[in-house]
């Protein structure tokens, strides 16, 4: 017997759509403050810094966190947190480019941790391509999402 | 430049966490989470006394050392774990070292540490050079 008998299974979000409708543009203003704040000076061959492929993969999504949450009935304001991220890239992401973004929730699964007690772990695939729709990236995020409704 | 498994790659060190660059990343990043520009709101949920970091932006320091230490490469994956908070104020230090070579493919393992609390974030990476 697991574990996890007593407690109902975790949403049904697998295959939920992240499919984005927005263009996303890296600017140059943008990508020189962002690399300045991070303590580096901006590259001079056109190419913007590689955290975009975080940044322009979430904000051009097709929801929210708080929506991506709320696929997993979760509420926001109970503060999911970052477990980890991975990312390839099939091309340097560029200043001035135009970018969308496909994706979907890959997984959400219910454990216990001694730590955090009972948490969801939700997985989530995101592409970054360009408007022809060549592929410029993939990323897979992973969060934890604490169920304090759960706690002992 | 030549590279040999379990070289050091030069450290990355971020000597102040700034809260100001917390507020502009809320603007990049679209996401106006209030433990990340109000300590009273870290305070109220209990996460502390100063204002939390971003997670990216600790993966963009990682990022940083890997293109410092490989100038012209390029990174082709890289997979971050983050194990803990980065605060404002905080000295952040990214260390690594070379895990594999293959032609002119490699494999890098780094730390994201802060003064007094350890390692905050883990990672590898594959940097074309």
């Amino acid at each position: 017997m697991s574990d996890l008998d007593d407690l109902p299974p975790a949403p049904d979000a697998a295959g939920t759509s992240l499919d984005g409708t927005k263009v996303f543009v890296i600017t140059a203003e943008e990508n020189a403050a962002l690399c300045r704040s991070t303590g580096i000076e901006p590259a001079t061959d056109g190419t913007a810094h590689p955290i975009y492929y975080y940044i322009a993969t979430q904000v051009a999504m097709g929801k929210t966190v708080a929506g991506v949450c709320e696929a997993c009935e979760f509420d926001v304001e109970d503060g999911p947190m970052m477990g980890s991220s991975g990312v390839r890239f099939d091309a340097p992401l560029k200043v001035g480019e135009s970018y969308k973004v496909t994706g979907e929730i890959l997984s959400l699964v219910r454990k216990r941790s001694r730590k955090l007690g009972v948490m969801d772990v939700l997985t989530y695939r995101l592409r970054l391509h360009l408007l022809d729709g060549t592929r410029v990236l993939e990323t897979d995020n992973v969060w934890v999402l604490p169920r304090k409704e759960f706690a002992a | 430049m030549s590279y040999a498994i379990g070289d050091a790659l030069p450290p990355f060190t971020i000597e102040s966490v700034s809260p100001e660059a917390m507020k502009q990343w809320a603007v990049f990043l679209a996401d106006p989470n209030p433990i990340h520009l109000d300590v009273e709101v870290v305070k109220a949920k209990g996460l502390g006394d100063r204002v939390i970091n971003q997670g990216p932006i600790n993966v963009a320091y990682m990022m940083n050392m890997l293109m410092r230490a490989f100038p012209g490469g390029r990174i082709k994956t890289m997979d971050s774990r983050f194990l803990d908070n980065v605060y404002g104020s905080d000295r952040a230090v990214v260390t690594g070292k070379v895990a594999a070579i293959d032609g002119n493919v490699v494999t890098c393992e780094f730390t994201l540490d802060v003064d007094g609390r350890g390692t905050v974030n883990s990672g590898t990476a594959i940097v074309e050079i």
